[in-house]
């Protein structure tokens, strides 16, 4: 009896394993063979699938380049754009949050509950009337108008409110009171530099979103060295690359490894910001 | 009223002004704004603007492109999320079985969650190279025996909707399973084994423990991915020819928005109408589903949408 048990635990093991490496598989053929056609020529991917890097990852870079495509200034770009995105979003995220959760005033549960709908409301409903509204204030085709609206990012003020709550602050409140720290101070000096760790969280969420942004930026920004990456991919699909496959896999190997390496640096933090929440209460 | 009460009142008023104006000024009156347009015949290109009551919305409704992209849309998120609300129970269940032990779980996960973070143009960009005319998928299937000649794949309606299908399942079985473990996690060990103890088998437990007490996590990804779903528009957008090719088999909601905003007058009125009935279709769904899956069973805790959206709303996926 204990020996069979034992024995269909082990095939259930053995074919679970199966199952995951089957997941592992589909998850990870597409993006090795995106790298690795990055590395090769047009004549050897045209040859065949292969999963081993070549050579002319240089050559492909240069031709790359060689037919007007500015990716270095799209990277800059995005770069410049998603570090701004996530300064913004953090620090007035948590200030927000902050504010909901150390303060008693009129109207709180009303703001906490706000939040919580707007989330849930899909960009559609205020994309065009934000288009508008920038095209009136002579801002489309500026970066202020992806980064400005950040100020209000209410998924990132809900986080930094669980992640508040989850830290015992109110006695370094009250010391810092007693130390006759401003308020701002008090947020400055001594919760900010404690809530590092939830605010790198919450800032490599605000940075992938934004590196990631193609349908705003797409419909705001219009000049061609204002683009970011995801609109210099989508240039990439046109005709003068038709035949240049090796440098369209690196065009788009490119857009996506730093993403990789930031994952593989923060994957813990990733992986638990979004678990968190979800168990709370 | 004491002094030192308003001053603290006025203090939490402080911290929350820049997202209080921000919310005004980037939030409600970007809705306010496209709500007043969606009665409109506003264009980008002419400077006059008429109010013309509901004309956009009878417009949609009269012709078949709207309830087509409808129709793709939610075809193209069923679809998705059937298999990935599937995997993502399956995989919790087995991750969290004591007798299996499953190594190495926490990599298994984080790997599984990796294309989530991949750029979406960037992974559209891709699946069209590896399934152009040329590309390896054809190669594949003609050395392998599978297809007689190669196949454009990308001209073919089903193969072009099951390629959004997947990718939207790639991106998104990873994030699922994080959420729906997590929740099966926090269930209490001593439930099951008490249900052990009164030689329940391992379905019973998953059916009358496991799947009662995640109804509020399942809710919850439920909504978010409707939520996403009927917004999708990368993936679709930039796999074929940016609009739903072929013959519009995979124009959503959002890309025919965007086809409205970018015509040639930039019909910015008729676009607006579009985000409109999409925001209504959506919450009518989303009360839906919070009005028929909410907990009936008088002995349960009462949970009401409001709570269960507090639990998580940091991201809304497709």
């Amino acid at each position: 009896m204990i020996s069979k048990y034992k024995f269909g635990t082990f095939m259930l093991r053995f074919l679970v394993y199966i199952l995951l490496f089957l997941l592992l598989l589909i998850t990870i053929i597409p993006i090795w063979i995106l790298i690795v056609n990055g590395t090769r020529s047009t004549t050897e991917i045209q040859q065949g699938i292969s999963m081993i890097p070549s050579t002319h990852l240089f050559d492909n870079y240069n031709l790359l380049l060689s037919k007007g495509l500015n990716l270095p200034r799209g990277f800059l770009n995005s770069l410049f754009l998603a570090a701004a995105s996530t300064i913004v979003t953090v620090y007035f995220s948590l200030m927000a949050a902050y504010g909901l959760v150390v303060y008693k005033f009129a109207g709180q549960k009303l703001i906490s509950n706000l939040i919580i709908v707007l989330v849930m409301i899909p960009m559609q409903l205020s994309i065009i009337g934000f288009y508008r509204f920038m095209s009136n204030l002579g801002l489309t085709d500026n970066y202020a108008a992806l980064i400005l609206p950040l100020i209000a990012n209410a998924g990132a003020v809900f986080f930094g409110k669980q992640y508040l709550e989850s830290m015992l602050i109110q006695d370094l409140i009250d010391a810092g009171r007693i130390d006759g720290a401003s308020e701002l101070g008090i947020f400055h000096r001594i919760i900010m530099p404690l809530a590092v760790p939830g605010a790198v969280t919450m800032g490599i969420f605000a940075f992938v979103a934004s590196w990631n942004n193609f349908f705003n930026a797409f419909i705001l920004i219009s000049s061609i060295e204002k683009y970011t990456l995801p609109m210099l991919v989508q240039t990439l699909r046109g005709d003068v690359y038709r035949t240049e496959y090796g440098a369209i896999y690196l065009g788009l190997a490119l857009t996506i490894v730093p993403i990789i390496l930031i994952y593989g640096i923060f994957s813990r933090y990733i992986v638990s910001g979004i678990a968190m929440g979800a168990v709370k209460e | 009223m004491n002094l030192a009460k308003i001053r603290k009142n006025l203090t939490g008023y402080f911290f929350l002004a820049p997202f209080i104006i921000g919310f005004l000024v980037f939030g409600l009156y970007p809705v306010i704004n496209t709500l007043a347009l969606s009665f409109t015949d506003t264009t980008l290109m002419s400077g006059h603007s008429h109010f013309i009551w509901l004309d956009n919305f009878k417009r949609l409704f009269a012709d078949d492109v709207f309830l087509r992209a409808v129709g793709n849309t939610w075809l193209i998120w069923i679809l998705n999320f059937i298999p990935q609300i599937g995997i993502a129970l399956l995989l919790s269940v087995l991750f969290t079985s004591i007798r299996l032990k499953i190594k190495a779980v926490g990599l298994w996960r984080a790997i599984f969650f990796l294309p989530n973070l991949l750029m979406p143009a960037a992974v559209a960009a891709l699946f069209n190279a590896l399934f152009a005319y040329y590309g390896p998928a054809n190669q594949f299937m003609v050395r392998a025996g599978y297809l007689p000649e190669a196949m454009r794949f990308l001209e073919s309606i089903w193969v072009t909707r099951g390629l959004v299908i997947f990718i939207q399942w790639w991106t998104w079985f990873g994030q699922t399973l994080i959420i729906v473990m997590a929740g099966m996690t926090s269930i209490p060990v001593h439930l099951y084994e008490a249900a052990m103890v009164d030689g329940a088998s391992a379905w019973q437990m998953f059916r009358q423990i496991t799947l009662p007490l995640l109804k509020p996590i399942l809710i919850f990804v439920f909504v978010t991915s409707l939520v996403g779903g009927m917004q999708m528009f990368d993936i679709p957008f930039l796999l074929t020819d940016g609009r739903g090719s072929p013959l519009s088999s995979i124009q959503t909601n959002n890309i025919l928005m965007y086809m409205k905003f970018a015509s040639s007058k930039g019909h910015i009125g008729a676009a607006s109408s579009v985000g409109v009935l999409i925001f209504i279709m959506t919450s009518i769904c989303a009360l839906g589903i919070f009005y028929f899956l909410r907990d009936r069973d008088l002995d349960a805790p009462k949970t009401t949408g409001k709570q269960l959206l507090k639990k998580n709303p940091e991201r809304s996926q497709s």
